[in-house]
């Protein structure tokens, strides 16, 4: 009883990385599978079908949502709203919880050299480096999203909906909402916050140890990252969208001294930082640093209804404006359930979902709608939302936006951040 | 000799099916065969590559440091409470069912519990008043501080459980004989009850430093960012979004199966000695 248990301990132990391959397969038919899709270079086309035939294949469909775990408000939203509108369409929604996207691509990834048609998943909430993974392993279902129904409704030549991180979308994905990067602080604790990102970097070393951020590879680290880039490059203006060698040599020497710079004044004198925003959340909320930051500004509706953040939170703008995106669904070429996917694609980027998920009660997340296009009757319903007292509007918010970089850029700061700043201790 | 062997098939087969498969998996992906993407050829690059890097090497200290820490705990722990379970009835028994207790509990449980317990702002601290920067940084502290404590807590349960159901019943006996000769407590301790032990303590040790060796879930929630352990280092280049240092993952991965192979081989061979002397 006892060594068995110790020895199933070990099992799981030493299977753990494998089992992420997609399960235990036997050898030879993954080899062959895996054979198979090394020689597919180009992406998989949607099959040509008119919506009605679309709506038609779906009936009775099961779709897998992955999604990120970590927000309630958004996990609710879609129990509790979107599914139960995909089931009057006939589509079965199923909500799949995970802590990283990258879970998801690493699932996709496995089957596909499983050579599985019918994957366990069915639709991913996905953008920049993840979806360009998913790109450079063509495994995303293309040339669907700009047939969607709803896609009408999304301004023709939005450049945060037209590419992703510098990647083009080619109508691989479907857009889901808008983000903007907001650092947010406790006014009760800075009553004189800082107006840009330079006072940010001026106020942190003012105040050591109350001010600290999630290490890259983290999403949220990560933006961090490039915010500091634009503001040690003097703008994004200077920093070029697409990656070169040439262009990270030029840009990132400074970036990596204001960082090294910092350090000494950030939480625990910069000798470990947060896992993950959850992690700087936490800091943030037993008072431990007096900044946290988001790309997902929605979330901090509910954080301060609940008591979790102090009452005096409140969002900082910069004057230099921040970093903003749109994330998508995207649909892996190993879903068996690519017709109820698209329902629900188009469903979540109708005018009444978006509405209802831009509730800062329900969600708070800003619509990748055109709202000025809407019919009136539509429109109205968008300018009738109640506002959220914490969270600033997104025109607010995004103003002087700032693009993203290429997808590119992001695992080259990432490991840079690595090697010159964490390790360079 | 036959008998127990064909006994341990149906456990054995699968587990070496499973266990036989995945290896074998990750040392294709490894090698550079099984590409996720795009075309990579057969060679040591990825092993080249992680031998180069450092984090490798940094990695390999903080995990073989934190399992031995570790593993020294959980023996010393162990041993006191099986030899504290033999030596008093009632208490003994309820000593055993609350290191049993523990055992179900798993690791991922367990490290998150010692994270809400021993967190800078966490339940312990603030029971004390100590909220306020004097507590000490165990979780994700320069120490490794709650790591090692995770770790020690659950094995030291097992080996308890393993020393007190292994050792041989005589052994009070035994113990009582050398009593009435005239051999003092640490005498009886020394000759008697630690190398009856012995072969129990070889066995669990061996298991808790493998299992601490390789597992993620403990070092991921409450280490720190730098240096990793090989179980986290491996996990985030496997989710790296650069696909080319996927086989690195794998490297990494088969580096640690050969450690804990190495490992085994060698408890395996300290017990047989021991089995050939006494």
């Amino acid at each position: 009883m006892l060594t068995n248990s110790g020895a199933r301990g070990r099992i799981t132990r030493r299977t753990k990385w494998f089992a992420m391959l997609g399960g235990i397969t036997l050898l030879a038919s993954a080899c062959s599978a895996a054979d198979g899709a090394s020689e597919s270079t180009n992406s998989v086309d949607a099959p040509e079908q008119s919506w009605d035939q679309v709506v038609e294949e779906a009936q009775g469909q099961t779709v897998s949502l992955w999604m990120w775990g970590g927000d309630t408000q958004g996990n609710a939203y879609v129990d509790d709203v979107l599914a139960p509108a995909a089931q009057e369409l006939g589509v079965t929604l199923n909500r799949v919880p995970i802590t990283d996207t990258k879970d998801a691509i690493n699932r996709i990834l496995a089957e596909n050299q499983a050579g599985r048609t019918d994957g366990s998943v069915d639709l991913v909430w996905v953008n920049g480096d993840n979806f360009r993974t998913g790109q450079q392993a063509d495994i995303w279902l293309c040339g669907w999203a700009d047939d969607l129904p709803s896609s009408t409704f999304t301004a023709p030549g939005d450049p945060l909906l037209a590419n992703d991180f510098g990647t083009p979308v080619n109508g691989c994905e479907s857009p889901w909402h808008k983000a903007q990067f907001t650092f947010v602080y406790d006014s009760a604790r800075v009553p004189n916050p800082p107006q840009t990102m330079s006072d940010l970097l001026e106020w942190i070393r003012v105040n050591p140890g109350r001010f600290t951020y999630p290490a890259p590879p983290d999403f949220t680290g990560s933006v961090f990252v490039r915010e500091a880039l634009y503001a040690s490059a003097g703008g994004y203006a200077n920093v070029p969208a697409q990656f070169s060698q040439q262009a990270y040599d030029d840009v990132t020497p400074q970036l990596w001294d204001t960082l090294d710079d910092l350090r000494g004044s950030l939480w625990r004198s910069g000798e470990t930082y947060p896992k993950d925003t959850t992690q700087l959340d936490e800091l943030f909320a037993t008072g431990q640093v007096d900044f946290t930051m988001t790309y997902g500004p929605a979330t901090l509706t509910e954080l301060v209804a609940d008591g979790t953040f102090p009452s005096t939170t409140t969002v900082l703008t910069l004057e230099e404006g921040t970093i903003g995106n749109a994330s998508f669904l995207a649909i892996p070429i190993t879903s068996g359930n690519t017709a109820g996917a698209q329902v629900v694609a188009d469903l979540a980027l109708s005018p009444a979902q978006q509405v209802a998920k831009a509730d800062p009660g329900v969600w708070g997340q800003f619509t990748a709608l055109d709202v000025a296009a809407l019919p009136a009757e539509a429109a109205d319903t968008f300018s009738a939302l109640p506002a959220s007292p914490v969270v600033p509007p997104y025109d607010v918010l995004s103003r002087n936006a700032n693009p993203e970089l290429a997808a590119a850029w992001v695992p080259a700061l990432d490991e840079g951040w690595r090697r010159n700043v964490l390790a360079a201790r | 000799m036959r008998r127990p062997v064909l006994l341990l098939l149906p456990a054995a087969i699968p587990v070496v099916l499973v266990l036989g498969a995945t290896v074998v998996l990750g040392l294709a992906q490894s090698l550079g065969l099984m590409p996720v993407a795009g075309n990579t050829e057969f060679g040591v690059d990825a092993y080249r590559a992680v031998f180069a890097s450092g984090d490798l090497w940094s990695s390999l200290i903080v995990s073989v440091a934190v399992a031995t820490v570790a593993t020294a705990i959980a023996l010393v722990v162990g041993l006191a409470t099986a030899l504290a379970v033999r030596a008093t009835r009632v208490g003994g028994r309820m000593l055993a069912a609350l290191a049993a207790s523990t055992i179900p509990i798993p690791h991922i449980i367990g490290a998150a519990a010692i994270g809400l317990l021993l967190a800078d702002s966490g339940w312990l601290p603030r029971l004390l008043g100590m909220d306020d920067g004097s507590w000490p940084q165990l979780v994700a502290g320069p120490w490794w501080g709650a790591v090692v404590l995770e770790y020690a807590w659950k094995e030291s349960a097992f080996v308890a459980l393993v020393v007190v159901s292994s050792m041989a019943a005589d052994a009070d006996e035994i113990s009582d004989t050398a009593a009435v000769l005239g051999a003092g407590r640490l005498a009886r301790l020394r000759y008697i009850m630690l190398p009856l032990a012995a072969p129990a303590l070889i066995t669990a040790g061996a298991i808790s430093f493998i299992y601490a060796l390789g597992s993620f879930e403990v070092p991921w929630l409450l280490g720190r960012a730098y240096p990793e352990s090989v179980s986290v280092l491996a996990y985030r280049l496997f989710t790296s979004t650069d696909l080319a240092v996927r086989p690195q993952a794998l490297a990494v991965a088969m580096i640690t199966v050969g450690l804990c192979l190495a490992v085994g081989v060698a408890a395996l061979g300290l017990l047989r000695r021991r089995s050939v002397l006494t």
